[in-house]
């Protein structure tokens, strides 16, 4: 699905469903809006879409994941990688406040001292604060690597706050839950004491956001992504490894067997990695 | 509406009563709920199978919307952790003949974002001619909110997809498995995946949070037009749902009641059903019973089969 299919999807309303004749989402109609970004998309159906997250972005400065829910959720960090001048400066930074004060429920202060009182300690969680997908709940791989890589854009645009600090400690939320065959699982390591296995989406997203570190600290992690390329078994997982691996100057071949897209979103993350392999990650700019 | 006294709090005085108010009381039903036990495997005989089934318990789906929920959770060519396609097409065949104005394929895993990559490996495209057009992602299906009536969970409200609210009939056609959350997954925790990812995330850990048991009690209440069919041909034992070990049972069970279906499959898995939480709480002591279950078809006797539980289940053993 190339950029141009993408666009006939467009809904009315400028937004993207994530398949045919759904309602607009914001997760792949923010995909749809990068995809255009690096692959001469229409002007015109760009501004259409811009006009969409414009128009729902919630009073808390966060994003709903459809129009029919009124509750901002981790695709506020997706929305925040949209470039700033198109969505508004203050809109962005209401964005940006709003991601600087999510954090998983289990980072606490209710929960740690409930552990504390019950002797359940907790080990490795909540030692370091990620983001969770839904304000409440526990923090996990995905949207704290997407969140990560919101701050850092935001940090380069110099804006003021924490930024710097929050993705630090974001940054070793993700060392932390480094599975024993390197890649990420889509949260904890280990379950009842049984070590999971990493997958490829959250390998790669997890990658992406922990580009600036050094290579040594990431060995395990970076040959892990490259095993699992070879053998990922959807395109969304190798578009993601391609993604986290392009960021540490990797190029990932995939397996012999290509694999269709399913959806706008996976088919705009395609056209992303494939200009990240071309040299323009779009999610580092 | 939620109670003065959180139903979580009581139920740690007096779990049983309650539960036996809930269903007596509250919901009335039948005296016995029936039952299939039906010996089955992957061959093509499992369409006759199925057919049966559906016969045997006057399952009326003329003109209706049927979906269909199988269990799709992991890449897994050897099917033990999914539902296996040809018992979901042989649904799907099944309730075309019985009249049905339309039937769907609906899941939405709770880990795996790549649903169609994961049926595509776990057979169903090669198995159901035009599966892509059939199938509905309930993680990225367009959603309604739902305002829970006497929750069990501490959510007020849900949201969940359309697809799913509009069916006329919801089938669950999960696995037997063990479960290291819950003790067992069934026809009634694998309503987990009627939870939309695009809203909860994956894992949909916001049920976690407000209760795993409860919530698929809820889950249970806000989808009650259902039916079941159990894949027990292969199981799962031990750490399950993900990575335990394959069990080999060999049989389909099937009913309207999830409660005593799922109850069935725990005698079965030879498990205590009262010990399984939420059963407890969406049906009541009373309705595990097997005195208030008829069973139909191979009798729990012959077909059980003990499957390994985690040493933190050892206390749900029947």
């Amino acid at each position: 699905m190339d950029v141009a299919s993408i666009t006939s999807l467009q809904n009315r309303d400028g937004g993207w469903p994530y398949r045919k004749g759904g309602g607009s989402s914001t997760e792949p109609t923010v995909l749809a809006l990068l995809a255009q970004t690096v692959d001469q998309g229409d002007p015109q159906s760009f501004e259409r879409a811009m006009a969409w997250l414009r128009a729902t972005q919630r009073q808390d400065g966060g994003w709903p994941p459809q129009t029919q829910v009124s509750q901002s959720t981790w695709v506020t960090a997706l929305v925040a990688l949209v470039p700033r001048d198109a969505l508004g400066v203050s809109r962005h930074a209401r964005a940006i406040d709003w991601l600087m004060g999510q954090t998983g429920r289990e980072a606490s202060l209710a929960y740690k001292l409930r552990n504390e009182l019950l002797g359940e300690g907790g080990g490795v969680i909540g030692k370091h604060e990620g983001w969770p997908f839904f304000p409440g709940a526990a923090a996990w791989v995905t949207p704290s690597a997407i969140s990560i890589l919101a701050l850092e854009k935001a940090r380069r645009y110099q804006m003021p706050g924490d930024i710097q600090q929050r993705i630090e400690i974001g940054q070793q939320f993700l060392m932390d839950r480094i599975c024993q065959d390197g890649g990420w699982n889509y949260g904890r390591a280990n379950t009842l004491g049984v070590e999971a296995d990493s997958y490829p989406e959250t390998t790669g997203q997890a990658l992406l956001a922990l580009h600036g570190l050094p290579a040594a600290k990431l060995e395990k992690p970076l040959a892990a992504a490259q095993a699992q390329a070879g053998r990922c078994q959807s395109a969304e997982g190798l578009s993601w490894l391609q993604l986290g691996l392009q960021a540490h100057g990797i190029s990932a071949s995939g397996p012999a067997k290509v694999f269709p897209y399913r959806h706008v979103a996976d088919a705009s993350l395609g056209i992303l990695a494939r200009a990240a392999l071309s040299g323009r990650n779009l999610f580092l700019e | 509406m939620n109670h003065g006294i959180r139903r979580r709090d009581f139920l740690g005085v007096s779990a049983a009563s309650l539960a036996l108010t809930r269903c007596s009381l509250m919901r009335g039903r039948e005296p016995q709920s029936r039952v299939s036990i039906v010996r089955a495997g992957y061959t093509q005989a499992i369409y006759d199978t199925v057919r049966r089934l559906l016969v045997e318990h006057r399952v009326d789906v003329r003109g209706k919307r049927v979906v269909i929920k199988p269990n799709l959770v992991e890449f897994d060519p050897g099917t033990t952790i999914n539902t296996h396609p040809l018992l979901v097409h042989a649904a799907l065949e099944g309730f075309r003949a019985m009249g049905a104005a339309d039937v769907r394929i609906a899941e939405g895993p709770g880990h795996r974002r790549v649903t169609m990559d994961l049926a595509d490996a776990a057979g169903y495209f090669d198995t159901i001619p035009h599966f892509e057009d059939l199938f509905v992602d309930l993680n990225l299906d367009d959603v309604s909110q739902v305002l829970l009536r006497d929750p069990f969970s501490r959510l007020n409200s849900m949201y969940f997809p359309n697809t799913a609210l509009g069916a006329d009939l919801l089938v669950s056609l999960p696995k037997m498995k063990t479960h290291h959350w819950v003790g067992a997954t069934l026809s009634m925790k694998n309503f987990f995946g009627l939870v939309p990812g695009s809203v909860y995330g994956w894992p949909k850990n916001v049920l976690h949070w407000a209760g795993i048991d409860e919530c698929i009690a809820d889950l249970h209440a806000t989808f009650p037009r259902h039916f079941a069919i159990v894949d027990g041909v292969v199981g799962m034992e031990g750490n399950g749902p993900i990575q335990g070990k394959p069990k080999p049972v060999g049989v389909l069970v099937a009913g309207k009641d999830l409660a005593a279906v799922d109850a069935t499959c725990c005698r079965i898995m030879k498990i205590k059903p009262s010990t399984i939480r939420y059963l407890l709480l969406a049906a009541g002591p009373r309705q595990l019973d097997e005195v208030n279950i008829l069973q139909i078809g191979e009798t729990i006797a012959h077909v059980q089969t003990p499957f390994g539980l985690i040493e933190e289940w050892q206390n749900i053993r029947l």
